[in-house]
């Protein structure tokens, strides 16, 4: 009952990029970032299986400001007009890449493919046949997993974290493979580092979305470990998701429990203090005293900014709707 | 997004009915033919809206089946967003001049709706059904009710007597002027109150459950609570958060005068003591920041509503008298 969606701007709801889509079209966006492979083979692997279809494919490469486009890419981009090269100024991640590349994309499909091989490229043929069956977006689940225990334990950990908030469950958000419909793409509310979870976005918003099963290749396979504040962006990453797939259209339910978990020990805390007090025994040399008034400045303050939120939110309620219209008859 | 609905031959409706509709599989049929049965002896035009709020067990095939009737329109939206939300859906795509909403679960009675509209018709732009003798569990339900009535009629002073009442009569009017967002149905007689609109009750009947299940549950008392606080602040504050904010702050300044006059009396009275040097003007400083901060967070607020103002909705309503 109280699936709340992130609020959608019904602006994003038309096609706002100045190209109409182009229905026989596949838009194949590959983003850049952490790392790149050779990115030749992984181009020639999905456009070998993207070629077996009727529709047109381009591709379209985002390099992120860290790497710059290998020579012999450029030379097929010049040559191959289905081939694409954006490339940033300085380094802006992931979901900035993605955002540049659906926008600049004419496909009314758009894959996303990470600029290695994640998956078996055979694979793709499923996801797009999900697509036709109805789904808005279809995402690749990396299943069997060749990786080490290692990884398989942090992808563990986070997909239950998120699963949490998420109303269908997925087993591989971090994984880059998805096939979406236009529509879909446009209306995701990317920003940030909310690409890890788009599949729950586009749940949100209202979409359908499906998961599939394909065969992870052995390049992906290598153990990943992090410099700890790489984990520490991936929670604080998890707590924006969380605050906003929860609390977006009411902050104060947030801020006003926890700020009335403070006021609450704080006035505990007073009233012991005012009987012990009133028994006798001075308060003035107390510093618990000090702790209890700490308590409760933190509750008002938590519960004061929850009421700014309630008002922006308010605001802002005129232009915007938690509902997506599926079917009208 | 308020995009007409596919027009049926012949003219705009002068009357909506919306009815939100979750997992409400067996309620469909016997909804609409109630309905329809109903506004027989409605003089104007109509249209039926039924909102499908992420049904999953077939409301929306019953809902194509209604359809085949031109009055009737279905609406299904993409996940389960709630019942504020799917109001709002069929509020936006809604094309009559008057609007009446009523649950999906058919313990609203449609033989009000003639009744409902023609008491808005006497000059109101809101007029909220009121369940007579109500059919479901005391304590569950009617306890709750009762209370959470109580403390919004205290706290907004509109004398609502049932907002929890989803049979009510709207005019498209008031509608413009309130976004409803969260789980703020409950709440729209104050809310329409505080853009000036003309409210009244009327009673109305209610039937006990036939098919289906509840889908409330007596968790949110407490969601209710902080929904008022916000409610409050909404409705009196929208236009001046600083004063709110500002008001807000007096308690803590009392207290840190206070606390600065309990430092003043101990270090007259008792000398300079090394702990008690510390205790109450470190209080009292504290409680002086929250008051401070507090005064803050009220210019951001009017930061917020500045950079927002300018919609024609921020004119309460006003109706010409002669």
């Amino acid at each position: 009952m109280s699936a709340q969606g992130i609020l959608m701007e019904p602006t994003s709801n038309s096609s706002k990029s100045g190209a109409a889509a182009d229905t026989g079209l596949i838009s194949v966006v590959v983003p850049v970032v952490e790392r790149a492979d050779d990115l030749l083979a992984v181009y020639h692997a999905f456009a070998k299986e993207l070629g077996a279809r009727p529709e047109d494919h381009e591709f379209l490469f985002v390099f992120d400001g860290r790497f710059t486009p290998p020579p012999e890419l450029m030379a097929l981009a010049v040559e191959n007009p289905g081939i694409r090269v954006l490339r940033f100024a300085r380094s802006f991640g992931e979901t900035a890449a993605l955002r540049l590349g659906i926008e600049k994309s004419r496909g009314d499909l758009v894959i996303t493919i990470p600029a290695y091989f994640q998956v078996q490229p055979e694979g793709i043929k499923l996801l797009l046949d999900a697509v036709s069956g109805g789904a808005d977006m279809v995402v690749a689940s990396r299943s069997p997993r060749l990786d080490s225990w290692l990884n398989r334990v942090q992808s563990r950990a986070f997909q239950s974290i998120v699963g949490g908030v998420s109303e269908q469950r997925f087993h591989d958000m971090a994984c880059g493979v998805r096939v979406m419909r236009r529509s879909v793409a446009e209306a995701l509310p990317l920003y940030g580092d909310l690409h890890r979870f788009i599949p729950a976005l586009a749940l949100r918003e209202g979409f359908r979305v499906e998961e599939v099963s394909i065969p992870q290749h052995p390049s992906d396979a290598r153990t990943r470990v992090y410099r700890p504040g790489i984990y520490l962006r991936r929670l604080l990453d998890i707590a924006t998701f969380f605050f906003l797939a929860k609390f977006t259209e009411k902050p104060l339910r947030f801020f006003g429990l926890v700020g009335s978990l403070f006021m609450g020990m704080g006035a505990v805390l007073s009233l012991v203090l005012l009987i012990q007090r009133v028994e006798g025994q001075g308060i003035a040399n107390r510093p618990a005293l000090l702790l209890a008034v700490l308590f409760m400045a933190l509750g008002v303050q938590l519960v004061g900014l929850g009421l700014v939120g309630e008002i922006i939110v308010h605001l802002r309620a005129p232009h915007r709707r938690a509902y997506r219209v599926r079917e009208r008859v | 997004m308020s995009s007409a609905l596919v027009t049926a031959p012949g003219s705009v409706p002068t009357l909506s009915v919306i009815a939100p509709l979750f997992n409400e599989v067996q309620n469909v049929r016997p909804l609409v033919a109630w309905i329809l049965q109903a506004l027989e002896p409605y003089a104007g035009t109509f249209e039926i809206i039924l909102v499908d709020d992420g049904s999953r067990d077939g409301t929306w095939n019953e809902v194509l089946a209604a359809a085949a009737d031109n009055r009737v329109h279905g609406l299904r939206l993409g996940a389960n967003v709630g019942q504020t939300a799917a109001m709002m859906a069929g509020f936006d795509n809604a094309r009559g001049e008057v609007i009446v909403s009523l649950d999906g679960d058919l313990q609203n009675d449609p033989r009000d709706i003639p009744a409902l509209v023609a008491k808005l018709d006497e000059g109101y732009d809101l007029v909220c059904g009121w369940r007579q003798r109500r059919q479901d569990k005391l304590l569950l339900r009617k306890v709750p009710s009762w209370l959470a009535n109580r403390l919004i009629r205290r706290l907004t002073g509109v004398p609502i007597r049932d907002n929890g009442c989803s049979l009510k009569a709207y005019r498209r009017d008031l509608l413009n002027r309130i976004s409803l967002y969260a789980e703020q149905h409950r709440f729209i007689p104050a809310l329409s109150a505080s853009v000036g609109a003309r409210i009244t009750e009327m009673p109305v009947r209610h039937h006990a459950r036939r098919f289906g299940e509840s889908k409330y549950g007596i968790s949110r008392t407490l969601k209710v609570l902080v929904d008022l606080i916000t409610l409050k602040m909404i409705t009196t504050f929208r236009s001046r958060p600083l004063l709110g904010f500002g008001l807000a702050a007096l308690p803590p300044l009392v207290v840190a005068a206070i606390f600065g006059a309990l430092w003043l009396f101990s270090l007259t009275h008792f000398g300079p003591i090394k702990a008690t040097a510390l205790v109450f003007p470190g209080a009292g400083l504290l409680t002086l920041g929250v008051a401070f901060y507090l005064i803050m967070l009220g210019l951001v607020a009017e930061v917020a509503l500045n950079s927002e103002r300018g919609d024609a909705n921020d004119i309460p309503n006003a109706w010409e008298v002669r």
